[in-house]
């Protein structure tokens, strides 16, 4: 196949080609001064300088919040009524390479022996069009993640800045299909590509001995943690924000008549993640609910479904209020 | 001042006055500052001082921090708009003025995020809060670190958020209300607004209340508005406009806008501002005969 | 669209009044074709439904031996359980399930039997005592010892009669001090020390437990103590859950999700496990 470009100046007729077939686009773009993924409609929306969004692009595959089932309640009985799943053909445009290599490890959780459709069938119909970074910051680090932006796990498209262009890699079969679909917007020729960002390696990290040392259990009462995450005040905007975390709740709402029940996003960092109805709680201390954090992205992610649990995409670090920096656990956990 | 910090800490620690300095340190990479807790006397050289020590530290004085709490008395490093928070906690009755030490630090305005900051600071990167500064000589603290600065604040508040409020309350109530439907309708329900907050210190909080569930948790237009007006309410006569919750918001909602809004609210009613005088109640815990009761309509 | 998290509708066919705010359903599909073809193994687990205020977990509180019903007991603490406290008989609520895995009885014939439950631990032990009486012949001695707070706080009251009278089984009451009332006839003590004192013998003998996570805790550390093999000893681990199926992220004790690779565990599995519960 003739190497591909998409020229800048092309976006729109992309946009238009997509949402013309009744799909949505998903691209990042400003929103009260931050860039985040938004499903917009024109090209002018789409942000030309950034790092990454500010949220990661899961929730177009797993929305924040969803509702599953509806019931109404009758005089004798109760009709309730499953939800089908509202899953457009979505593409997600100028995802980072980092950030795409989450779905493989969505997929395995959402698909372990229960198949959870209302996520499988968004990320079905999603195309992942990522884009090679070029610029960063100190809070990048998928290079330690043994990621980089050439990268292209989980992407079905893979676009390099070049100028006024992209050049075009196909990478999965839905990748493409795109291109077919829209292939009066994709030219051919050559285009030379902008330099990469690649953020240096953390030399002190070595992600063999963290698993390691997570493995032993003898770190799990290990004073270390209490003193790394003192200043954790729980907020759990890392885990609203990673590409990775997909814990979630279940609650019902509506009035004595009619309802819906709702799965919403929910994170292992609050107090009444884990609490029983007796009020014992397993991970009564912050630390521990921090603990469990890092473990699950470097211990239970890659053991139990050999997919990354960490991609490096620095979110939880930009985010953080009190900058409690997860590479300097990890560095803790390489001694 | 960053040395003057540093021996008071060690001094602290080594005639065991206190058992943990809490302060900022550098994150690895020496970009950012971050709180850290100095229990050993050695490691206070660790402390740091400069404008982008921007954490409201008396977060970690409440009693979320049972950990923290039991490391033994503290002293805290603090801004004076820190301290107003730490006043309101005393007059709350969450500790005796005995029990923490305060290390005032003499203020000349932060960032207003660190990811701002390029070396300097200057008036376009600091928050509304520094350029309507009344207390960066510290009000109340048991050592100060710095010489006394002569700033004086402007007389009437200026500054982005003061700008807003006024644009805010020229404009319909309908318009006012789309206005907030669509900052809250971003809302994810992280809650780092409340976690971050030294007066959210509530061991549950209401929306963790579920018999009944007086607010939705889930992030759509109803859930988000009640939370986040709920929130408002609860700081009424209380919030110093220290703006944390604003800065840990992972999605830019303008917290201090609200927060400011209810400040001049109480101020009129009340003539009243939180944070200055630890003897003084809030408005809103005590009764007075002279309470003007206009708002009763 | 297969639908994971789609309840099936029960009807509340009977109530009873257990213990101060516990209280058991029997429950019955609505579909009559699941009513007939729906099995389960003793062990595992639901999520129950009170429309409108959401889903609890219990276990399967009735034997798969006793079929066309299931049953749970609750102990009303919550929103969940509160509302389905105010339900009824002839009431409609929501099952999932079954879910996780289960007790191996099969693999128990020929053996003594142990049973060992605390408080509103004694249900998910349940479904395997009347497994197992209802196949007396195929095992060996059976031991229950049950224990609560108060007199009042024991469970399935009729129950522990019926055991009690039997003759083929071996059954230890007990209170924790403070507990009996004045005509109180079973022991004074908590659960681990009345095991010991009773000591059934290890050998050729398996052990169920289930109470609070410091009874069981304790427990175990007792079963070893009488001898018994780690790997002989049961216990059934009651985390938090929200989905049943592996996907929410909040029952797991450090990498094992109770959901689904438990919630039944040996001792010599728990031993593997991260202090986590």
């Amino acid at each position: 196949m003739a190497d591909k470009i998409l020229k800048k100046e092309k976006l729109g007729a992309l946009i238009e080609s997509v949402t013309g077939k009744g799909g949505r686009f998903v691209a990042p773009t400003t929103d009260a001064h931050q860039v985040v993924f938004k499903k917009i409609k024109s090209a002018d929306e789409v942000a030309g300088d950034y790092i990454l969004a500010r949220n990661s692009f899961k929730e177009f595959l797993f929305p924040q919040t969803e509702v599953v089932a509806e019931f109404t309640m009758g005089k004798d009985s109760v009709d309730m009524r499953g939800v089908e799943v509202h899953a457009p053909q979505t593409v997600v445009f100028g995802a980072r390479p980092c950030e795409a290599a989450s779905l493989a490890g969505m997929r395995a959780l959402f698909t372990w022996d229960f198949v959870d459709e209302f996520y499988t069938k968004r990320e079905e119909n999603t195309v992942v069009v990522t884009v090679g970074c070029t610029k960063g910051d100190d809070a990048c680090f998928c290079t330690t993640v043994n990621l980089s932006p050439e990268s292209t796990e989980g992407a079905d498209v893979y676009l390099r800045e070049a100028g006024d262009s992209y050049t075009v890699k196909v990478i999965s079969e839905k990748g493409k299909k795109f291109l077919e679909a829209h292939a009066a917007v994709f030219g051919e020729g050559k285009a030379k590509e902008d330099a990469l960002f690649m953020p240096e390696k953390i030399k002190e990290v070595d992600l063999a001995k963290v698993s390691a040392r997570l493995k032993d259990k003898g770190h799990y009462d290990d004073p270390v943690w209490a003193k790394l995450t003192r200043k954790c005040i729980g907020c759990g905007a890392c885990t609203f924000v990673c590409p990775t975390c997909r814990c979630f709740d279940m609650v019902d709402e509506g009035t004595a008549f009619e309802g819906e029940r709702r799965k919403n996003w929910d994170s292992c960092q609050y107090d009444t993640f884990t609490l029983h109805a007796s009020g014992h709680n397993p991970r009564e201390h912050q630390h521990q609910r921090w603990r469990n954090r890092f473990m699950c992205k470097f211990h239970f992610y890659p053991e139990k479904f050999s997919s990354k649990g960490c991609v490096g995409c620095g979110r939880c670090i930009r985010v953080c209020p009190v900058r409690l920096d997860i590479t300097e656990v990890m560095v803790e956990f390489s001694k | 001042m960053e040395n003057t910090l540093r021996q008071k800490a060690k001094g602290l620690l080594e005639s065991g006055e206190v058992k943990v300095v809490i302060g900022y340190g550098w994150n690895r990479a020496k970009t950012r500052t971050t709180p850290v807790f100095i229990t050993d006397p050695a490691e206070a050289e660790s402390l740091v001082w400069n404008p982008l020590c921007v954490n409201n530290l008396s977060l970690y004085l409440t009693r979320k921090f049972k950990e923290i709490k039991a490391l033994g008395r503290p002293a805290v490093v603090a801004k004076g708009c820190d301290i107003k928070n730490i006043v309101v906690l005393m007059t709350e009755g969450q500790f005796k003025r005995e029990d923490v030490f305060i290390i005032g630090m003499t203020c000349s305005g932060t960032v207003y995020r660190q990811e701002l900051w390029k070396g300097e600071l200057t008036p376009n990167i600091m928050p509304t809060k520094c350029h309507n500064c009344d207390v960066r000589n510290p009000h109340v603290a048991d050592f100060v670190v710095g010489e006394k600065t002569n700033f004086t604040p402007p007389e009437v508040p200026t500054g982005m958020v003061f700008d807003k409020i006024k644009e805010l309350d020229s404009k319909p109530q309908a318009d006012r209300w789309a206005f907030w439907v669509k900052e809250f309708s971003r809302c994810v329900k992280c809650y780092a607004c409340r976690q971050v907050c030294s007066l959210c210190y509530c061991e549950r909080c209401i929306t963790e209340k579920n018999m009944p569930q007086w607010i939705e948790t889930s992030a759509h237009p109803r859930g988000n508005l009640s939370w986040n007006l709920t929130r408002a309410m609860h700081l009424v006569g209380r919030c110093t406009f220290c703006g944390e919750c604003e800065r840990a918001c992972p999605v830019n909602i303008p917290l201090n806008l609200i927060n400011q809004k209810m400040i001049g609210v109480v101020k009129e009613a009340f003539d009243f501002k939180s944070g200055y005088d630890e003897k003084t109640h809030p408005p809103m815990i005590v009764f007075s005969p002279d309470d003007k009761e206009n708002f009763i309509k | 669209m297969n639908n994971i998290y789609l309840p099936n509708l029960v009807t509340i066919e009977d109530i009873y009044e257990e213990a101060p705010d516990v209280r058991s359903f029997r429950l019955v599909f609505k579909d009559p074709k699941l009513r007939d073809t729906f099995e389960f193994k003793t062990g595992q687990f639901g999520l129950y439904s009170a429309f409108g205020l959401g889903e609890s977990t219990f276990c399967i509180a009735s034997s798969p031996t006793r079929k066309g019903y299931i049953q749970c007991t609750f102990r009303k603490t919550g929103r969940v359980t509160g509302g389905l406290a105010q339900l009824s008989i002839g009431d409609t609520m929501g099952f999932r399930g079954p879910y996780g895995n289960h007790f191996p009885v099969d693999d128990w014939k020929g053996k003594n039997i142990v049973f060992i439950a605390g408080g509103i631990g004694l249900p998910p032990v349940r479904s395997v005592i009347w497994n197992v009486l209802d196949r007396r012949e195929d095992f060996g001695n059976i031991t229950i010892v049950y224990g609560a707070k108060t007199v009042a706080d024991l469970v399935y009251k009729e129950e522990l009669r019926h055991w009690e009278e039997r003759g083929d089984v071996t059954l230890v009451q007990t209170v924790d001090p403070g507990g009996q009332t004045p005509d109180w006839k079973g022991s004074v003590g908590f659960v681990p020390t009345v095991l010991k004192e009773a000591a059934p013998k290890a050998e050729n003998s398996v052990a169920v437990t289930c109470g609070p996570p410091i009874m069981i805790k304790f427990v175990l550390n007792t079963l070893l103590e009488l001898g018994f093999d780690e790997g002989s000893v049961y216990t059934t681990l009651e985390n938090r859950m929200k989905c049943g199926v592996g996907k929410c992220g909040r029952c797991n004790v450090g990498d094992v999700y109770v959901c689904k690779e438990g919630p039944v565990y040996t001792a010599a599995e728990i031993k593997k496990m991260y202090n986590d519960f």
